[in-house]
């Protein structure tokens, strides 16, 4: 044991000096682990790939190019999906949020078509849109928007009255309120809504382009998985897990805090 | 009084909903949809009525909710007791954080293609999508739930005389406790996602195969009946489970500002 | 600076769970001169809040008047400043903005309105906090923002609804102290909510007592200023003054 303190006090230093160590030194022990069970283990090659099939892998579709495109493909989508279900959302659940009559109106829907999902509506768009771009954007956005909507409703209406007053009687005009109060008190449940809204929304997607997709990394996952390629189908997971945890880490997360913390408006 | 007030609660809440279903009522028939791209109202109260006198609603419905049932409780049993470990030691957990988070992310529908290939086509593949989106972001939670009490909270449980058993069960376990609630809300909303693509791709039965084969005859009510029903049965889950336990945790003690 | 005056005020309030109508103002009628110092006490639940809101314009009133300057007012607005006793500041502003904020909405251009937000800052000695954010702050220096901010937007009459209920009992005489100084310095218009009966002596010109929704008895508080915790608390004059007004409010 003592023989190991040396060691660890090294992996302590050096992870303070480059803090992205501290998060990529944990994966050196599984992808070993990984390497050991593929190398030594009792499953053949076909059903479980070692690391080096896959870099190898992911070398070939790199310099084929697939690779890159697919990923543009469904980063593209995310990106428009993400775009269209802000700019609807936010209006939405502002206006929800602010309405009493509105609230009481649509509340109600808004929970039932939120709960109804976004993949199960696949089989209708197909029908509606065929297999292709708008089947999938239609996915993305609506699973997107729910969360957007349902957390700016739930900002607004927590936004205390005595904010509101106070604004009124420093002379705002309704507009102002909306612009120096409604918004940047709603703001760090919107992005709560946002970070849940892509979490649930690139999933949604990889699903879509599983079942009706011609092009992107769920589509390369599903289509190794009919030519039984169980090295493209690890790949694909990898890259979508760097891919999202990059996204949701270093992106989401710490907007979501900056917009909560220093104002003191804590969200769980 | 409160008997009352929480029927007009619902009554209030019903409302929207049954405007819903008389502007579908009026507007399908106004614009002369074809069946094939919207159904009526009747038509899919009738599949309604169809699927469930030849026990196929039934069948589907169970499918569905048994694979959930079984994969939730399995992940949730596993990943708790996990997740506790690993946040007891500082060390230990500030080592799994990251990789708890990478699965985390991952968890649920990219599993797919590996679960259908390991476990072929059906039950198993199901369950393990599921099983993987609801462990992966409960032990996670579980994790970081146990790793923010507050250490000062520990060391007042130690010095008033706890012993390692209490320390678990009154301390570290009720202190994590909603953390785990959150997880399992988003846990299983990953599942309940992942259970309807899974079955749409790798089965027989349940309700993602009905509204996929119904798409294939261009079969509108029954694929808006199978909608509705998921929205239901997600609601219900929603109503009866998810909310009563956040309430239980969360909110009774308070470690939410409302 | 403007006069206020409340001639029979009235208010009903319909209480949805019990499904009938309460009153909690019967009939309220108060002159407050241009740059007086009013205060209103009586015991929690007399209906002491529900004025300032209807005069501030938050709530309608269901009978009588309510003028400022002579004119009947209507809704919110920037000639009436209000201070929460939840201060009530903007949490995603900085003190500054915070401050800035009423001539902002004026449309004071962002130099000009920076510089007068500092020079109330300075008021109120906060100059240094100037870019912390709200949360930054303690309780005491929080509800300093929160009347500064007030000030800053120069309104006719100042409306206070238990500012200093929230902080603790050292840092409640210090804010009493400054108050009362920016109050000598500037003389506006001032009605201040209380239920603490040495707070509202301390810092009136005239204490009003409240009960059950109408006026029980008004006391003229004719102490010498400038008023400091130091000076008063040994004060002869200071002490009956209070014992009186705690005995009405006792009989209340
Ligand atoms: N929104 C309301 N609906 C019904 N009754 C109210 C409402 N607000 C205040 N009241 C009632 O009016 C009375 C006066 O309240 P308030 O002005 O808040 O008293 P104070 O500020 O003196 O403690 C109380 O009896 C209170 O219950
Ligand atoms: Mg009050």
């Amino acid at each position: 044991m003592n023989a190991l303190l040396p060691l660890w006090s090294f992996v302590v230093r050096t992870s303070v000096k480059w803090p992205v160590l501290r998060t990529l030194a944990p994966f050196v022990p599984v992808v070993a682990l990984w390497w050991a069970v593929a190398a030594w283990g009792p499953f053949p090659p076909a059903f479980f790939p070692s690391p080096p099939d896959v870099w190898t892998k992911f070398v070939t579709l790199m310099e084929k190019g697939i690779l890159p495109e697919y990923l543009g493909d469904s980063v593209g989508r995310l990106a428009i999906g993400a775009a269209v279900g802000i700019g609807l959302g936010v209006p939405l659940g502002l206006w929800v949020g602010l309405s009493k009559g509105a609230h009481r109106a649509l509340w109600p829907v808004l929970l039932f078509f939120q709960a109804i999902g976004d993949i199960a509506w696949l089989p209708i768009l197909i029908i509606w849109f065929g297999f292709g771009l708008t089947t999938m954007t239609f996915v993305i956005v609506y699973t997107v928007l729910f969360p957007v909507i349902l957390n700016t409703v739930l900002g607004v209406r927590s936004v205390r009255i005595e904010l509101h007053r106070a604004a009124q009687s420093l002379g705002a005009p309704p507009w102002r309120i909306l612009t120096e109060v409604v918004v940047p008190g709603a703001l760090p449940n919107i992005m709560t809504g946002l970070r849940n809204g892509l979490g649930y929304g690139w999933r949604a997607l990889i699903a879509a382009e599983m079942i009706v997709g011609t092009s992107g990394i769920g589509f390369l996952m599903f289509d190794a998985r009919r030519a039984g390629s169980v090295t493209e189908i690890v790949l694909g997971m990898i890259v979508l897990g760097i891919l999202w945890y990059i996204v949701d880490a270093w992106i989401l997360a710490p907007i979501e805090q900056a917009t909560g913390r220093r104002w003191g408006l804590v969200t769980q | 009084m409160e008997r009352t007030s929480r029927f007009s609660a619902a009554l209030i809440f019903v409302a929207p909903l049954a405007v819903l279903v008389v502007l579908w009522a009026v507007l399908v028939p106004a614009l002369g949809v074809r069946p094939q791209i919207f159904p009526s109202v009747a038509a899919v109260g009738r599949a309604g009525i169809d699927s469930i006198l030849d026990g196929s609603l039934l069948r589907h419905v169970a499918a569905s909710v048994s694979r959930v049932a079984i994969g939730t409780v399995l992940a949730v049993l596993v990943a708790v007791p996990l997740g506790i470990l690993m946040g007891v030691s500082r060390g230990v957990s500030a080592f799994v954080t990251p990789l708890m988070r990478f699965f985390s992310v991952l968890a649920g529908i990219a599993w797919i293609p590996i679960a259908t290939l390991w476990f072929g086509y059906g039950f198993g593949a199901i369950v393990f999508v599921i099983f993987n989106a609801v462990f992966f972001v409960v032990a996670y939670n579980t994790l970081l739930g146990v790793s923010t009490i507050p250490m000062t909270l520990r060391h007042a449980a130690a010095s008033l005389g706890a012993g390692r058993r209490s320390m678990l069960t009154d301390v570290l376990l009720p202190g994590a406790l909603p953390n785990i609630v959150t997880g399992i809300r988003t846990g299983l909303g990953f599942a309940w996602r992942g259970l309807i693509a899974a079955e749409m791709i790798a089965t027989d039965v349940g309700l993602g195969y009905m509204l996929f084969v119904a798409r294939d005859f261009y079969q509108t009510e029954v694929i808006v009946l199978g909608m509705i029903v998921i929205g239901t049965l997600w609601l219900l889950i929603d109503r009866l489970l998810l909310v009563p336990l956040e309430r239980a945790t969360i909110e009774r003690w308070g470690l939410v500002s409302p | 600076m403007k006069s206020l005056s409340l001639k029979n005020l009235a208010k009903t309030y319909f209480d949805a769970y019990k499904g009938e109508h309460v009153t909690a103002i019967r009939d309220v009628s108060l002159e407050v001169p241009a740059g007086e110092f009013v205060s209103i006490v009586g015991p929690s639940g007399c209906g002491k809040s529900t004025i300032l809101n209807m005069v501030a314009g938050f709530i309608p009133h269901s009978g009588g008047d309510i003028l400022v300057g002579g004119e009947a007012v209507k809704g919110p607005g920037p000639d009436r400043g209000v201070v929460f006793q939840s201060f009530a500041l903007f949490p995603w502003k900085t003190v500054l903005d915070n401050v800035g904020f009423g001539p902002k909405m004026r449309g004071v251009p962002k130099a000009e309105r920076d510089a007068i937000a500092r020079e109330y800052l300075a008021l109120a000695g906060l100059s240094h906090a100037a870019d912390r954010y709200p949360n930054e702050l303690s309780g005491g220096m929080q509800q300093r923002v929160g009347v500064v901010r007030a000030l800053a937007n120069q309104p006719d009459v100042l409306l206070m609804d238990e500012p200093f209920a929230s902080v603790d009992a050292q840092t409640r005489m210090t804010l009493q102290d400054e108050l009362s100084r920016i109050w000598e310095e500037r003389r506006p218009t001032v009605v201040f909510i209380t239920h603490d009966v040495p707070e509202a002596v301390f810092l009136a010109n005239r204490v009003v007592v409240l009960s059950k929704g109408k006026v029980l008895a008004e006391v003229d508080v004719p102490i010498s200023r400038p008023r400091v915790w130091d000076r008063l608390v040994a004060d002869d004059q200071f002490k009956d003054l209070s014992n009186q007004v705690l005995a009405l409010v006792r009989s209340a």
